[in-house]
Order: C-alpha cells, then structure tokens, then sequence
C-alpha cells in the first residue's frame, strides 16, 4: 500500500518536472526491468538497452500516463514485448549467420540450472513465464499485457513449464 | 520457482544517466497551456479566417501547408490518442501499433485484416493465407496462389473470412476449415463484407460490376448498400479533404489514403503520404488535431504504409 503511494507520488513529481522523484521511480523499477529482459533474451548487454528503452519510452508517454494505474505494467509490457521481438530477431539472424549465432552472447554467470533450462524455450513461453514467476502477474494480467487469449497465455505456461522440468531432469 | 539472475555491475548507474539527462531534455507540458492555449486557438482562427478569405490567401496557406503537412507534428508516434491497435501494411511487413506507440513486426507479410474482435489477424502474402495471433504466432495457414485481400467477419463464435486467390473469390471458415471456391471472376479488388444477417459478401467482377453474393450458399444476391466508411476522402484541385456525414473535418495539400475511425469514435486517423504524415482528428467534443511526421521511416522505409484497421480497445 504504501508502495503504491510512493510510486503514485513519484510519478506525480515527475510530470511536474521533478528529476528526483523519476530517478525514485527509476531505480524502484529498473532491477525487474532488466531481470525481465534478461530472461527473455539472454544477453546482458541487449537486456540492458531494452530495460533502458523502454524507460524513454515511458518517460516520453509520462505526460499522458494515468496516476492512479501502476507504472509497473506499462513499464513491463514494453519491456518484455521489445525483448521478444530482439530474441526472434536474434533466432532469425542465427538461422541466416551460423558462425555468429555459434559465439556466446553476452551474459553475467548466474549459476542457475533454471535459468538455463529457460534460455532452451521458446522467447513466446519464456516471456509467459518470466511475467509469472519473476513479476508475479497473474495468467489474466499476462493476457491483457501480451494482448493475447487467456488460454493461450494459460498453454504457454503450461508447455513453457513442462519442458522446464524435461530441461532440468 | 527461483528466477533470480545478479544485476550486472554499473548498469543501472549507466542506464539512469541516459534516461535522467533525456527527462531533462524533454519538453515539458506547462500548466500554463490551459491559459494560453484558447488565447492562441482564437488567435490562429483569426489569422486563418483572414487568410482564406482571400484568393492570394489561400494560396498561401496551401503553400505553407505544402512545405510542412502539420507543422507541430511529432517526430514518432509516441502514442495512439485513444484505445486500440492499428494493423498496418508497409512494404517491411505487417505491424501491430499497440496504444502506447509500441510496435510489433508481424512478419514479411503484404497484406492483413483484424478478426471481428481484435483477437487474431488474418494476413497474406504472395502465395500464402494464414491467421495469427496479435503477437505474431501462427494459428493456421493454407497455401493458395496470388493471394490478396483478405477480409474477415462474423460474431463471437462463427467467423469467414473472404479473400481472392488469382481470379478466384474464395472464403474459408476463421479456424482454417472449409476452404472453398465462390466465384471464378473476381477482379483485383478487396471484396467487402456487408452489414446485418447472414455472411453476405460484395466483390467486383472481372466486368466491374459490384455483386452481392451469399458466402455459404454461392446464391446472387439483390443490390444492397456498400458498408459504412470511417470518411470519405475527395480530392479538391491540388488538395484532398476527409468528409464525414456530409461535412469536411480534415483538409490538406497534395493526397490523403486511408481513413479509419478510434474504436471509441472519438477519432479519426488520416493517413497522408504527401506530407509522409498520420493526422489524428477529433471529431467528438472539442476538435482537436495529433501528427505525426516521419511515418515511411518508423515502418521500415520504402514507400509509406497502410491502415488495414484500429481495432478493439
């Protein structure tokens, strides 16, 4: 609760002007915000230019942004649909150059068999999942979110979670 | 399930400095704007109001027009004025232009059309139909020869959709199904679907005549009104105007393409490749007007894009 009235303060602040508060709403949200990224695309250095994109994207749109919405939603849906779009480009790049695709991208040493058995999904199941079990939102709120069917929202955890346990076993 | 991965050492300090020194860039939206702003709009009508009056004044008006479409326009769409999403064609593919100004490249295909509710897209390309979700995912396709137009209507739960295949109308059912010929001389020319009961179809024969026709008999049906349009565009001597019931809510110099209506609609978009700009207007309450410039570039150059609908907020 009292989140929220910091975070409705804060944007309130910034589209008066105030770099402060903005720099408060920054850093409250940019650690999802580059974690949601990096788990869908799997590049630090591509994670970080979504995560920081999609904050000028925000920042241009603030004038127009409804206080008594959370900014997280907004903020996640730019996020994890631009990450989508950078890993298929990537897919797309990596059937067209092989030798390239072949080098490593760019990734911190996270030491998690979960978070590598994610890398092997698909960018469609790993933003469903992502959205549910990093950012918490619920398979309604990923469906308005992604713009998609709640079933198909519903299969993707489903499909994305079953081959998680197939990865990991 | 722990997703949890370390943040990257000096990222966010870096991120925070491009996205501070931007907030300080921007351009803010002052308080003062209520004030001035009626000042300014009664001014500008005025001065305007003065101009047209006059031959010469026209002229100067359209040759300022000329030169920059909407000179106040925005240099990318940062954002729709109301709910929905636009479908558009450009020669990169087919885009989906969410509320927020995010976009989505739907693929390398030519042409597309919203389902009855918004929930998939219907898209074609050379010899290919095929039905996506908004993201991008496939749901079904069908290989057919030189497909173009494809259009999709129905309720909630029965849903056709009509497209011509060479010199074929053709109609398949919205989950792929029942595939099947409906006439053989169909011209190159979007068949429409017509309001009210029933899957009535009109298409254009080879002749060029309109025909109406029953999408799951085949039986001819009698004339009947062309579907309502968003507005109609009417080219003026050098300039093109959009028309809605009658009167004139949008003129400019040089070619107007597409118009298409807000879901609420509260608004029009006038698509305007002369000036290589969108213009939103408001044509509920108090009129207003958004542009936006720079449009060919934003959907991956070549030559500027389609509206194939705003659908479904």
């Amino acid at each position: 609760m009292r989140a929220g009235r910091d975070e409705r303060a804060w944007i309130r602040g910034a589209q008066a002007g105030s770099a402060s508060d903005l720099e408060a709403l920054f850093r409250s949200h940019w650690p999802s915000a580059w974690r949601a990224a990096f788990l869908v695309v799997h590049d630090a250095a591509a994670a970080e230019d979504i995560a920081q994109e999609a904050f000028l994207a925000a920042i241009r749109n603030l004038d127009r942004f409804d206080r008594r919405r959370p900014f997280g939603p907004w903020l996640h849906r730019i996020v994890v649909n631009r990450a989508i779009d950078w890993a298929r480009a990537r897919a797309l790049r990596a059937e067209l150059e092989l030798v390239d695709a072949a080098a490593p991208a760019s990734s911190p040493d996270v030491g998690s068999d979960v978070v590598d058995a994610l890398r092997r999904l698909s960018p469609e199941h790993r933003a469903a999942i992502v959205l549910r079990h990093l950012l918490g939102y619920t398979p309604g709120e990923i469906a308005r979110l992604l713009d998609l069917p709640r079933g198909t929202v519903n299969s993707r955890l489903r499909r994305g979670l079953d081959q998680l346990q197939e990865e990991l076993t | 399930m722990k997703l949890d991965v370390p943040l990257p050492e000096g990222a966010e300090e870096r991120a925070w400095k491009v996205v501070g020194a931007a907030f300080e860039e921007r351009v803010p939206s002052p308080r003062e704007r209520k004030v001035w702003r009626p000042v300014v709009v009664l001014a500008a009508v005025a001065v305007v109001a003065g101009a047209v009056a006059s031959p010469p004044g026209q002229a100067v008006l359209d040759s300022i027009r000329e030169a920059v479409g909407i000179e106040r326009a925005q240099p990318a769409l940062f954002s729709l004025p109301a709910p929905g999403r636009l479908l558009v064609e450009s020669a990169d593919g087919v885009w989906v232009v969410q509320a927020d100004g995010s976009k989505r490249r739907l693929g390398g295909w030519r042409e597309a059309s919203w389902s009855p509710f918004g929930r998939f897209v219907v898209v074609a390309r050379a010899n290919e139909l095929a039905a996506l979700e908004p993201d991008g995912d496939v749901r079904w396709s069908l290989a057919r020869p030189r497909v173009r137009f494809p259009r999709w209507a129905g309720d909630r739960i029965d849903t056709r959709i009509a497209y011509v295949s060479g010199r074929s109308l053709r109609v398949v059912a919205g989950d792929g199904t029942g595939d099947r010929l409906l006439r053989r001389n169909a011209a190159s020319v979007a068949p429409a679907w017509l309001p009210g009961e029933g899957f009535r179809l009109a298409y254009t024969d080879r002749a060029g005549r309109t025909v109406v026709v029953d999408a799951d008999t085949g039986r001819v049906l009698p004339p009947a009104a062309p579907p309502a349009t968003a507005g109609t565009i009417q080219k003026r001597g050098a300039s093109s105007e959009v028309v809605v019931d009658g009167r004139v809510v949008f003129r400019g110099t040089g070619e107007f393409r597409d118009v298409a209506r807000s879901p609420d609609g509260r608004w029009l978009l006038v698509t305007w490749p002369t000036a290589d700009q969108w213009v939103f207007v408001r044509t509920a309450g108090q009129r207003k007007i958004e542009a936006v410039s720079g449009i060919t570039r934003q959907f991956g150059g070549g030559s500027f894009p389609r509206i194939a609908g705003w659908c479904c907020a």
